[in-house]
């Protein structure tokens, strides 16, 4: 669906010059929510440029639905919420919608029947009529999520989706991108909110200083640890010395430890069975995105 | 489709930003001062006495109504080439660094629709804006005029193209400048700039003639090619008013292909450049 060959991007100003993106190569295949992580400043937004077709790669080549995006007709049915997005604000929120569905070349009827949907859909339905100067810009970011959608997409590109959005509205879009994937869509997040990307995508890619430093799924990154969380039965505790001898921490009802072998773990289990303390649940820990990100862009920057 | 989109968002940005309110305003007003301030006495034909602003006309004995007319409608029709063009450029010059500014250009260009329309879309409307706002302000000189005098002089309503061509030249320039430099006060100013440069250069001839070296005058020269021929086509439109000859082909057609160039240059760096 998406193919990056070899992509560099370098930016000149008389002073300097700047290499954006250095060799970048991956693809994203149909149907999946990809990921594209990095710290400020990574590469990520110009390479979701270039997937686009507003900028072009000094190097490498892109496409998308195997189309170079810089022709219109590749950005045919492809929605796209760019970060630090500006619609006009003299528009009410229906009318942009109005706007860029003509602008994609829907009918009258489908952009008619599809925007009180939409608006419906991203909870602006009561202030479709308003001036966007007016809303918040958790409202704009979520009219920017409904004009993405507008043209019932294949390929979405979302640049940092719930920047400016609080938790209710991140949840919100989540499960709008969510439904999106059911309905077959292939989604691109360009995102620093870890958290978020584990939650919504299938395979990221991580970008540091421009060059794709791991490109893998989110199962295998986040691999599981020897670290374990034992649940007790309501209102048991683990005896001090016990924790203390397995080295466990016990908080909010659970213990957190991590051991060298399963033998170990079993150990610790045979001893708080021999309390007569009731197990409710042992489950294995595996390791956040936000950790396996940190590790490998910390490795970069270790000389 | 996709260039009535942009028609109709170029005149909704200009209804939201009350660019049109002030461009009607301004000519009301003028067209208000001049139902008001002028005041004609017409007997058998010729006029017996006449005022403009309270002050009478010094007529030298009976003067046939047409050549007063005329004379005025062509005084008139010079302010209005000022005034429309000035105007003209001032409710236009932020159309395209609006467009091209870093977060609303991402949401154009990322539609299916290619760069040359995108931006000749927003230039159909502006001109479409523009000659509604110059056939208010000539429509309404003409109409006032000849409601006042009862001489219909339709070359009145000619001048009016002229205006909408010389405006046209700057609209292609103002988009080169736009697109360059995505600044809305550059955009304004150096239309102006280029108008008023552009005034003395009809007397290119004089002017290159005082010079001390041939490079200087070639550049006179070369100015005068170049640039739109603002001063010819303001002197063309009074003597067309007054019926005294018909506007210069060369001037026209210069100064609208500086217009053309410009949009052409503005066309081709908006299709290559990076967003």
């Amino acid at each position: 669906m998406i193919r990056v060959d070899e992509v560099g991007k370098q930016f000149r100003s008389p002073r300097r010059r700047v290499q954006a993106l250095d060799g970048v190569s991956f693809s994203v295949h149909s149907g999946e929510v990809f990921g594209l992580l990095g710290a400020n400043g990574a590469g990520k937004t110009t390479l979701v440029k270039i997937l686009l077709g507003l900028t072009r790669p000094s190097t490498g080549r892109v496409e998308v639905r195997s189309i170079d995006p810089r022709r219109p007709r590749a950005r045919r049915r492809v929605g796209y919420l760019p970060e630090g997005h500006r619609f006009p604000g003299y528009l009410p929120g229906d009318a942009a919608m109005r706007l860029f569905g003509r602008l994609a070349g829907m009918d009258e009827a489908t952009i008619t029947r599809r925007t009180p949907e939409l608006l419906d859909l991203v909870g602006l339905h009561e202030r479709g009529t308003d001036r966007i100067s007016r809303y918040s810009k958790g409202m704009t970011q979520r009219l920017g999520l409904a004009c993405a959608l507008l043209d019932n997409p294949e390929v979405l590109f979302l640049d940092e989706p719930t920047d400016g959005v609080d938790p209710v509205g991140r949840r919100h879009i989540r499960d709008v991108l969510l439904a999106a994937r059911e309905r077959g869509t292939t989604i691109f997040i360009n995102s620093h909110l870890l958290s978020e990307v584990e939650r919504t995508c299938d395979r990221v890619a991580i970008l540091h200083q421009g060059r794709l430093l791991r490109e893998a799924s989110v199962e295998d990154l986040t691999r599981p640890t020897h670290r374990f969380r034992i649940r007790l039965a309501e209102g048991q505790h683990a005896p001090a010395a016990c924790l203390d001898f397995f080295r466990a921490a016990a908080t909010n009802g659970h213990i957190d430890v991590e051991v060298p072998d399963l033998d170990t773990l079993n150990r610790m289990l045979d001893g708080l069975r021999g309390e007569r303390l009731l197990i409710a649940e042992v489950t294995a820990q595996r390791a956040a995105l936000e950790d396996v990100f940190i590790e490998l862009v910390g490795e970069e920057r270790t000389p | 489709m996709k260039v009535w989109a942009l028609v109709v968002d170029t005149w909704r940005e200009v209804l939201a930003r009350y660019t049109l309110l002030g461009f009607v305003i301004v000519s009301t007003l003028f067209l208000l001062v001049l139902t008001f301030a002028l005041n004609l006495d017409i007997v058998d034909g010729s006029l017996a006495a006449g005022s403009l602003f309270g002050k009478a006309f010094d007529l030298h004995g009976e003067t046939p109504i047409e050549t007063v007319v005329t004379t005025g409608e062509s005084a008139f029709a010079a302010m209005l080439y000022g005034l429309g063009v000035f105007l003209a450029i001032f409710a236009t010059g932020s159309q395209v660094p609006n467009l091209v500014h870093r977060g609303t250009v991402d949401l154009y260009l990322s539609r299916p629709v290619s760069r040359t329309t995108l931006l000749l879309g927003r230039f159909v409307g502006a001109i479409t804006l523009v000659l509604a706002n110059l056939a208010f302000l000539c429509g309404g000189v003409f109409v006032v005029i000849s409601l006042k005098t009862g001489v219909w002089n339709p070359r009145l309503l000619l001048a009016g193209g002229i205006i909408a061509l010389v405006f046209l030249s700057y609209l292609g320039f103002m988009y080169l400048i736009g697109v360059l430099s995505g600044s809305t006060p550059l955009s304004i100013m150096l239309p102006y700039a280029i108008y008023i440069i552009a005034m003395p250069l009809a007397a290119h001839k004089h002017i290159a003639a005082a010079m001390d070296s041939r490079l200087a005058a070639s550049v006179v020269h070369g100015l005068y090619w170049l640039l739109p021929k603002s001063g010819e086509l303001g002197r063309d439109v009074v003597q067309l008013v007054m019926g005294k000859g018909e506007p210069s082909l060369m001037a026209m057609g210069t100064t609208l292909a500086f217009g053309a160039g410009c949009l052409a240059v503005a066309v081709a760096v908006f299709q290559r450049k990076s967003y």
